[in-house]
């Protein structure tokens, strides 16, 4: 699409950017698919690669593991768990057709140790996936571990829970989760758009089936 | 052909406590002292004390009244012996044969070796190099006997060269002091005026046998390479459990870097002669009283490069405080084992990602220790509690081919609960196990939803309700 010369120049410059499109330099490969269509779309392709990504959940366990178990599950995926709530059940994690050898899990209670092992994970090339646990991450910390993710173009996902005003933060994405009836996204910030409000995502599909109840 | 390189370290001593020390410290006039018949003399200096005037030989009071900082510390044979055979090992990459010659002395037969380092010269590069990672003193010297190889080293005389000529020549401008014959017997010779060996050597040895005694024909022969006294070559010990003294307290263990990496730098080569890895090591700081501080260090994955080995080592070591001063520092490497088996498999890419999987897990383990950097594993047990356990990392976790319905998460222990808050969505699932131990359960396990519309695992059994995991 060609601009008018001085419209032109403004997005040079960088002043003026284009709402829902994501720009042409973006390839496909540049985005993981996160597994699910509704979120894909809504993210120009799913998650960016070299990305620290926020969920803050409403309350533990209301599916945030879910949603991410696509991207878990692949062949190709090694993962660092760093503080996790409570034990990552191994015959539940095969059942989601996990390969349980690679997958790392690290407790450690001093914060600063715990970002260490992220940004560790992170430099490696042997780890793909980072998902860290944390009350709430201060924004230099945000902005190391985007850095790390950023030149070696890794995934990190940190769940914390809902926070109540928003502080900026160096994420790339950060949704909100809740439940209602199904999951619902929200979207709080994003690459190439505005936020978004909550919408349904189907991840109860990875999950024992639910019945209506009576 | 010169089949015999001798190696001649003056200051062996001295060079190598410097160079378990930061470099800074070497610019500082230091020097080793000996009492020799009531006299003490200084026997070894550095650089910085040779330069300002401090001589070999010279007595201890003028030496330190000509530096008056000059540092003084007392010689000690043993432990330069000791040294020496710890050099050799290093050298054992390279030389296949190598005799110890106590306290500063190696010999190394050359000929078997012309070949694999591409001739005379690529062997003398090929100590060079290796050489050059230490920052010891040192005379080499070729010879066509191994006494000649060292009477050269000894003397100061660099002789590299394949012509038995040049070595000849050398030898013969050689003063009688430097023979290495008893005092006695160079006293005889001088007195004659044979003051060169060229001149002894010029003789007949009928008549030098007729004049000075047999011990002088031998001597000659050996000189001459016509008689050899049998050599015992050096074999590397199949152990590493090496120590090296501090010539000043430490406090502290950045301080202990210096001589770490010295040691590890042993460690490796000792790997390499055998072509071994390892997976554990025993760093240990001893003291002056009571026991030594132990720092076990244990590999995810096996290593044998002194880089990985130090850089694993700091991060151990930065979470252990030394409560006394260190005044000796040592190493052992415990189960070492073969790199053959790795190696193979190496090309195949999924090893090489393990590989870098393990070294990840090496480094976290060293600085959050072991037990919290863990891996998932499933087991043939009925009884949920068993079935799934988090244990301390093993590359080699097996992953089952379950297939029934279980949560992602467990809790750590199972939460009492009430029936009212759940909708029961599916099951039960009665799991009766444990009868052969003193965990026996007895449960009905359900899939339910809580006030939020969360999938949890609860079961029932006779004390009531329990919840005891999450599905997302």
């Amino acid at each position: 699409m060609a601009y008018p010369a001085q419209v032109e120049a403004l997005v040079q410059k960088g002043w003026l950017w284009q709402g829902q499109e994501v720009p042409a330099n973006k390839a496909e490969q540049q985005f993981l698919s996160s597994g699910w269509a509704e979120l894909d779309t809504r993210l120009g392709g799913g998650w960016l690669r070299g990305s620290v990504n926020e969920l803050q959940v409403r309350q533990p366990f209301i599916g945030e593991l879910a949603l991410l178990l696509p991207v878990l599950s692949q062949a190709t995926t090694t993962a660092l768990w760093v503080n996790p709530p409570v034990q990552p059940y191994a015959p539940g994690l095969c059942y989601q057709k996990l390969t349980l050898s690679r997958h790392v899990v690290v407790h450690e209670a001093d914060d600063k140790l715990a970002l260490w092992t992220a940004e560790q994970a992170l430099h490696s090339d042997a780890v793909n996936i980072v998902l860290m646990w944390h009350a709430g991450l201060s924004a230099t910390a945000v902005r190391r571990l985007q850095q790390a993710a950023e030149t070696k173009q890794k995934l990190a996902f940190v769940i914390t829970p809902w926070q109540q005003q928003e502080e900026a933060r160096a994420y790339v994405t950060r949704l909100q989760l809740e439940r209602s009836d199904s999951l619902a996204v929200r979207i709080l910030k994003r690459r190439f758009g505005w936020p978004l409000p909550p919408f349904p995502c189907g991840v109860d599909a990875r999950l024992p089936r639910r019945r209506r109840a009576l | 052909m010169n089949a015999w390189l001798y190696l001649h370290f003056p200051h062996l001593l001295l060079d190598y406590q410097l160079a378990l020390q930061p470099p800074e410290l070497s610019t500082m006039p230091q020097a080793l002292t000996q009492s020799h018949a009531a006299r003490r003399t200084v026997v070894q200096a550095n650089n910085a004390a040779l330069q300002q005037g401090v001589q070999v030989d010279m007595a201890e009071v003028l030496a330190s009244t000509l530096v008056p900082q000059l540092k003084l510390h007392d010689y000690d044979a043993t432990k330069e012996s000791a040294m020496l055979t710890q050099l050799a090992q290093v050298l054992y990459q390279d030389m296949a044969q190598i005799v110890l010659q106590p306290p500063q002395g190696l010999l190394f037969e050359v000929q078997s070796l012309l070949r694999l380092h591409q001739g005379f010269a690529g062997v003398v590069k090929r100590m060079q190099a290796r050489l050059q990672q230490w920052p010891l003193r040192y005379i080499l010297s070729s010879g066509y006997s191994p006494l000649s190889a060292k009477l050269l080293a000894a003397s100061g005389h660099s002789v590299l060269s394949t012509e038995p000529a040049d070595v000849k020549a050398a030898i013969a401008e050689l003063p009688i002091e430097y023979s290495g014959l008893p005092e006695p017997q160079i006293e005889k010779l001088r007195n004659v005026g044979l003051l060169t060996l060229g001149a002894v050597l010029q003789l007949p040895a009928a008549e030098l046998g007729a004049r000075f005694g047999r011990a002088i024909t031998t001597y000659v022969a050996e000189l001459n390479g016509d008689f050899s006294a049998p050599q015992s070559f050096y074999h590397p010990p199949h152990r590493f459990d090496e120590q090296v003294e501090l010539n000043a307290e430490v406090h502290s263990w950045p301080q202990l870097l210096f001589p770490l990496k010295r040691l590890l730098q042993q460690v490796e080569s000792f790997l390499e002669i055998h072509q071994w890895s390892t997976r554990a090591l025993l760093i240990r700081a001893h003291h002056r009283t009571g026991p030594a501080t132990q720092v076990p260090i244990q590999f995810a994955h096996a290593v044998w490069q002194q880089r990985d080995l130090l850089s694993l080592s700091q991060l151990h070591l930065e979470r252990q405080k030394l409560k006394q001063p260190v005044l000796a520092l040592s190493v052992r490497v415990q189960r070492p084992e073969s790199r053959q088996a790795k190696e193979q498999a190496m090309f195949s890419a999924p090893q090489a990602q393990t590989d870098s999987l393990n070294a990840l897990v090496s480094r976290l383990q060293a600085r959050l220790g072991e037990s919290k950097v863990q891996s998932l594993h499933v087991h043939d047990d009925w009884r949920p509690e068993y079935q799934g356990t988090l244990k301390p990392w093993q590359s080699d976790s097996t992953s089952g081919g379950l297939l029934l319905p279980r949560p992602a998460w467990l809790l750590p222990q199972a939460e009492p609960t009430e029936r009212q808050q759940w909708q029961l969505q599916w099951g039960p699932e009665r799991i009766v196990s444990g009868w052969w131990n003193a965990d026996t359960i007895a449960r009905d396990y359900y899939i339910a939803l809580d006030q939020w519309q969360r999938q949890g695992w609860i079961y029932q059994c006779d004390k009531g309700w329990f919840l005891h995991g999450w599905f997302s």
